[in-house]
């Protein structure tokens, strides 16, 4: 028994995709913007939250939409169950949120109990003169099974920690919506703990913000749990949009589908995508892949799509990831074309097709529809409008 | 020309550059002999300082990946970088130098 236990190899693994995390802000020094996980993101445009701006507005107006059966209370940081999720932050700007929340925003929902209806969290953001931070944790117990949304609004520069718990045979639907206004600056960490069998789906939608620049993990608390991650961006005009992935295979035979699709228009409007997965060496039958599209619709944007795998044991199910960036494929168009659709329209349907294969998974048909307009709507400025 | 003094030219070191910032705008001056030029201080290709970088008469080449480009036109000589940077007219009036931010080519 002895030799089995020896043989099993749970060291730590030593990457650059999972940084050494620390309560401590002495050990995150300030990005100079030449690190791996910096260099992407332009630190000027980030009203110092990544150096020592004070985090201690309260421009932010909180409400709660809470389903019958979940509860949603603001509490104060000493009787918070924070930390929960086993989250350590990893940077500087996450271990700055860390120390300046006063209070957690819990969403529970209890075990057993199976929601329909969305729990809806609005961050309402009133000005951009003071910088705040912000604590959500969300816990899903045994089995039960809910919808969270936290839709974001307004005009704030606003650093957050997001903790996410699944216990075991939890079904949990996560959903943000970046809906910013143009001037606003939000770095957000999400860290997710899935247990055995529980399944969560988690959504990303940014198309508001100057900059958004959202980090998202996820590990395993044991095996059979599954983590869908999906994500839908629209980058305009000068706007940064930075999504990065980390999957932690932490546990036997887990699943893990990484999948976000953007679309970018107007002088430099820039979108970043890390996708991060690692399978460590106790991680064997895992199945992943992931996968990113960037489709450009104008001159002048960017797109950086960068897919990372490490592995540590060949005993998996499968891994894989892909990443695309391009423009129109003149093909889509002509055929449709060909059908007698006119050539703006057929631009149109082809970008409505290219969101739609995300969109439609998300199983909130209020917000698939508001998502599918405010499409709509970024689509208007560039492509044009419905006739 | 409706220019913005920037800095004082004895401040610009003959073959070198200084940064300043002009209407919040980042600048890098590169002097050579008794011309100065401006453009914006930054690599079209990794978004870092040019100015943090090394001159050779018109060239002004970043240290990170060695772009280069033509202070006097703003192209990208060389690889990596593919786009230029932004140029700003200057002239210099007495020992100031001015640089006009209404008119640049990008």
């Amino acid at each position: 028994m002895s030799n089995l236990a020896d043989s099993l190899e749970l060291s730590p693994v030593v990457s650059h995709l999972h940084p050494e995390g620390s309560f401590d802000l002495a050990d995150h020094p300030v990005p100079t913007g030449l690190e791996e996980v910096w260099r992407f993101t332009p630190l000027k445009r980030l009203r110092g939250l990544h150096e020592d701006t004070p985090l201690d507005g309260d421009g932010l107006k909180i409400e709660a939409d809470v389903a019958a059966g979940v509860t949603a209370v603001s509490v104060p940081v000493g009787d918070s169950a924070r930390g929960l999720s086993g989250y350590v932050p990893v940077d500087r700007v996450s271990a700055r949120a860390w120390d300046a929340s006063r209070s957690v925003f819990e969403v529970t929902i209890p075990r057993d109990t199976i929601v329909d209806e969305p729990t809806t969290i609005r961050l309402h953001g009133t000005g951009l003169d003071h910088a705040a931070a912000g604590h959500l944790l969300v816990r899903a117990g045994q089995f039960s099974k809910a919808v969270v949304v936290v839709d974001y609004e307004g005009s704030a520069t606003w650093a957050e920690n997001i903790e996410i718990v699944l216990e075991d045979g939890a079904q949990l639907t996560f959903v943000t919506v970046q809906d910013w206004n143009d001037d606003s600056v939000h770095v957000v960490h999400q860290h997710a703990r899935v247990g055995r069998d529980a399944e969560l789906l988690h959504v990303a939608v940014s198309l508001g913000g100057d900059v958004v620049r959202a980090s998202t993990g996820a590990d395993y608390r044991g095996t059979g749990g599954s983590v869908e991650l999906l994500g839908v961006y629209f980058a305009d005009e000068g706007q940064h949009i930075e999504h990065r992935l980390f999957v932690d295979h932490t546990a036997p035979r887990t699943k893990s589908n990484v999948e976000y699709k953007g679309a970018l228009q107007g002088q430099g409007a820039h979108t970043v995508w890390i996708g991060n997965v690692l399978i460590r060496k106790e991680a064997e039958g895992i199945l992943t892949y992931e996968s990113n599209d960037n489709l450009v619709l104008t001159d002048g944007a960017k797109a950086d799509s960068v897919p990372n795998l490490e592995i540590e044991t060949g005993e998996i199910e499968g891994a894989g990831h892909a990443s695309t960036t391009g423009r129109f494929d003149d093909e889509h168009l002509f055929y449709l074309q060909s059908r007698g659709i006119a050539e703006e329209e057929a631009r149109r349907l082809v970008v409505h097709g290219f969101f739609n294969d995300i969109i439609r998974r998300i199983g909130v048909p209020a917000l698939q529809e508001r998502l599918v307009a405010s499409i709509e709507e970024e689509l208007a400025a560039h492509v044009g409008r419905i006739q | 020309m409706s220019g913005v003094p920037a800095a004082a030219l004895v401040d610009v070191p003959d073959g070198g550059v200084l940064a300043v910032e002009v209407d919040g705008v980042e600048i890098a001056l590169v002097r050579d002999g008794d011309d100065v030029y401006a453009v914006r201080n930054e690599c079209s290709h990794a978004a870092i300082p040019l100015s943090e970088g090394d001159v050779e008469g018109c060239e002004i080449e970043c240290w990170l990946h060695g772009s280069r480009f033509d202070v006097r036109t703003g192209k990208a000589i060389n690889l990596p970088a593919t786009q230029p940077i932004a140029t700003y007219p200057t002239t210099v009036e007495g020992d100031t130098v001015m640089v006009d931010l209404s008119f640049h080519r990008s």
